[in-house]
């Protein structure tokens, strides 16, 4: 940017630390000087206290609630975004090798680019019922998109001189999807998987809330409807680590994958 | 010459688009000959070459090897594109690339990675056979090229202007690596370049095409023989009264094609 | 020539046709069978022209519109701020990163029971939980933006002596104003996604809760009207949105 383009050394990462604890502080002397009513901002030592009784790290009075509802929570979203993966990149390589295919199917596949997933939970409630089938279901079908329609894109976008060398070396058809189609799509279908991620986060809370599953939605919407908002925040916190931790994971798998992209 | 020649174009003609590109062309060319093929811009130069390889059918006329016309590329036909950055497959190291024409051709894995390493040390990348394309120069990249196309083990070699876009230095000592190689490997080669010194230092023939030649005339302007001894080096080459003859009578052939 | 226009135009409708039909057949076995859980297409556009004629689309639709919009427009307005102050100086940025990293990944629905003890239901909860939403995208795209202006026009300021206000305005926001545009298009996606989301989850009012609401009194046709209608209204703000993101970006010499 401004010439010096150095990694942050370890006093800009303590200078950064410290404006997230000035901002803790401010939450602290918010909530417990009572500049907001306790009702929606519980002080941090409550929330703290609700999640480590959540987890069970609390020793005895803990009921380890919170820990059983992240995991539902975190099983539902990853196994939706797994099968999302497989037949978004199935289907999207399916459509994305034909030009013919794209040609027929694109315009409906842009039609649905927009659609909310969640908007397919009633659809689903209809034909499924409530129960948690029918939530990992929608958090599937929902996550899928973003991975097709990021595979068609990344077939459909293979360097023409590459494809020309294909023809060169006279390569068959399932060789040349699987050696130059496939590697040339990743970096889009990675960029599709990681969104497909986040979307599976939402799916599964939302559904878990309307559909009265069990799991960190459900859980935080019953503690705000009860008034305890502490043990609400804590839940908060929690989605936020799952969702700051599943996201740091998928952006390292993607540096490893995408190596060849590093000068 | 043989009655069959190796490779022969038969009033080889090209239209794109509906415009003429290439008027009716015909030649021959020995087998292990080197003819550049030089011209000005839009003479359809390019295009010959690729209606050689099969990449572009040609309109009418037609390119024949050993007696049988060439429509659709083939594995004994390798090309080196000018854009190397845009040939390599960017996600696999330069083993990887040269490993493609070997897969391509069904060689099993055992007696892949000796080719591999043979054709790397003829282009002198036995070093960096684990890097990545975007992490090499672009001399680098464009060996690389040239040793995916040597692992084909092809009767013919098309080259669209592989040097065009490296620098002078770079240029001149892949020249001369690439006169090596194919002395060494006995190749027949099109060289295709804009660059007349280079067209002269590297063939045996060259061949100038003109652009825009006119109803009812040939594309094909010129046909010179190189009787410059090999081998041949950049110093004493150059300074070769032939050379110097030659060098003069095709600047002006070509100046005056400007007229 | 004609035909071959004809053909192209007539294209894009085949596979949605199809799938309509298909759909309509199957969904007339199932009721004739006595499901009530799936209607055909035609009872939906039916249920769609009723709910247009007595007004409660259109009541719908302003209300999920609206909020959105409303939302966007406060968390575009403070996400632009603080991404121009952090896109120009390194030193806000580099002590800014690990906040904003700790509470980006906090999903928006999380946050509905919260702003539903904070609000109740209605206008105030949908806008809070869209502004959220919408502000770290832009946060992030503005930053980015800023980030890379070309750094030769920002060395002409300096020595040109523009002041800061100066800079802002006729460097740095012309400068960002083509990828500003995408940002905003991608914050208009995000908005009207989440506004629908939240009336799915909690919020009574808006499209979603129509949608739920025909749900959850048996009547598909009506869930169905409401669900194709939401994908309409999504795809044409989205296109509408390219349409003019393209324009600016053409006018500002961004694109040819």
């Amino acid at each position: 940017m401004n010439g010096n383009d150095r990694a942050p050394s370890g006093l800009h990462w303590l200078g950064s630390f410290a404006v997230l604890c000035a901002l803790v502080a401010l939450w602290w002397v918010a909530s417990n000087a009572g500049w907001v009513s306790r009702v929606f901002l519980p002080t941090p030592q409550a929330t703290f206290a609700s999640l480590l009784e959540g987890l069970n790290l609390s020793g005895d009075s803990g009921n380890g609630e919170l820990l059983a509802f992240t995991q539902a929570t975190v099983g539902r979203m990853v196994e939706g975004w797994l099968l999302a993966s497989l037949f978004g990149v199935v289907l999207g390589a399916a459509i994305g090798v034909s030009p013919a295919v794209r040609a027929w199917v694109q315009p409906t596949l842009e039609f649905i680019r927009p659609l909310p997933a969640s908007a397919l939970l009633p659809l689903a409630i209809s034909i499924f019922g409530l129960n948690p089938g029918m939530v990992l279901f929608v958090v599937a079908f929902g996550a899928m998109w973003p991975v097709l329609l990021a595979t068609v894109h990344g077939f459909a976008a293979v360097e023409p001189r590459l494809a020309e060398v294909a023809r060169c070396l006279q390569m068959s058809r399932a060789a040349y999807i699987w050696k130059m189609g496939l590697p040339n799509a990743m970096p889009d279908i990675l960029a599709g998987m990681r969104l497909a991620l986040t979307i599976a986060l939402i799916v599964a809370v939302v559904g878990e809330m309307i559909a009265s599953q069990s799991g960190l939605g459900q859980a935080i919407l019953l503690a705000a409807r009860a008034f305890r908002a502490s043990d609400l925040f804590a839940g908060i916190v929690l989605l936020g680590l799952i969702g700051f931790v599943s996201n740091a994971l998928l952006a390292f798998a993607e540096k490893r994958l995408l190596r060849w992209q590093q000068p | 010459m043989q009655a069959t020649p190796f490779l022969r174009f038969d009033g080889v003609t090209i239209c794109l688009g509906g415009r003429e590109i290439l008027s009716p062309t015909s030649f021959d060319v020995a087998r292990g000959e080197f003819v550049c093929i030089v011209g000005p811009s839009g003479c359809g130069k390019t295009t010959l070459l690729r209606a050689a390889s099969g990449l572009v059918t040609a309109s009418a006329g037609e390119v024949r090897r050993n007696g049988v016309t060439m429509t659709e590329p083939s594995r004994e036909v390798a090309f080196v594109f000018q854009d190397y950055g845009r040939a390599l497959l960017p996600w696999r190291t330069v083993e990887g690339n040269v490993s493609l024409a070997l897969e391509a051709a069904g060689v099993p894995a055992a007696e892949r990675a000796p080719r591999i390493a043979d054709v790397l040390g003829k282009v002198g990348l036995a070093k960096h056979a684990q890097k990545f394309p975007v992490q090499l120069s672009g001399g680098m990249q464009q060996r690389a090229q040239i040793a995916r196309c040597l692992a084909q083990k092809p009767e013919l070699m098309m080259m669209d202007e592989p040097f065009g876009a490296l620098d002078a230095l770079t240029r001149q000592s892949l020249q001369d690596e690439l006169a090596r190689l194919v002395r060494d490997d006995g190749l027949t080669v099109l060289f295709v370049t804009h660059d007349l010194e280079e067209a002269i230092y590297l063939g045996d023939r060259v061949i100038a095409l003109q652009a825009n030649p006119g109803p009812g005339r040939p594309s094909l302007a010129r046909m010179i023989d190189v009787k410059i001894p090999r081998p041949r080096d950049q110093l004493t080459t150059k300074e070769h009264p032939e050379y110097l003859q030659l060098r003069r009578e095709l600047f002006a052939f070509i100046e005056q094609g400007h007229d | 020539m004609t035909e071959g226009r004809l053909f192209r135009w007539l294209r894009p409708w085949v596979f949605p046709a199809v799938l309509v039909v298909a759909f309509e057949w199957y969904a007339r076995r199932a009721a004739a069978l006595g499901s009530d859980a799936l209607a055909p297409p035609s009872a939906a556009a039916k249920a769609f022209v009723g709910a247009a004629l007595d007004g409660s689309l259109w009541q719908a639709t302003g209300f999920t519109l609206g909020t959105a919009a409303l939302g966007l427009l406060i968390g575009a307005v403070l996400g632009i701020a603080l991404g121009l102050v952090l896109g120009l100086s390194r030193r806000a940025a580099q002590l800014g990163s690990v906040s904003i990293e700790v509470l980006r990944p906090v999903p928006s629905v999380a946050l509905i029971p919260l702003a539903m003890l904070a609000f109740g239901f209605g206008v105030r909860m949908e806008l809070a939980i869209v502004a959220f939403a919408t502000f770290w995208p832009l946060l992030v795209l503005v930053q980015s933006a800023v980030q890379q202006i070309e750094p030769r026009l920002l060395e002409v300021s300096r020595v040109l002596g523009l002041s800061a206000r100066e800079r802002a305005f006729k460097i740095v926001l012309p400068a960002i104003v083509p990828r500003l545009f995408v940002a905003l298009r991608l914050g208009v996606a995000v908005a009207l996604v989440v506004a629908v989301t939240v009336e799915i989850a909690a919020n009574p009012n808006g499209m979603g809760y129509a949608m739920m609401i025909a749900q959850q009194s048996f009547d598909p046709a009506l869930m169905l009207a409401w669900l194709g209608w939401i994908g309409v209204v999504g795809f044409a703000v989205n296109a509408g949105m390219v349409l003019l993101q393209r324009t600016v970006a053409r006018r500002m010499g961004a694109m040819p």
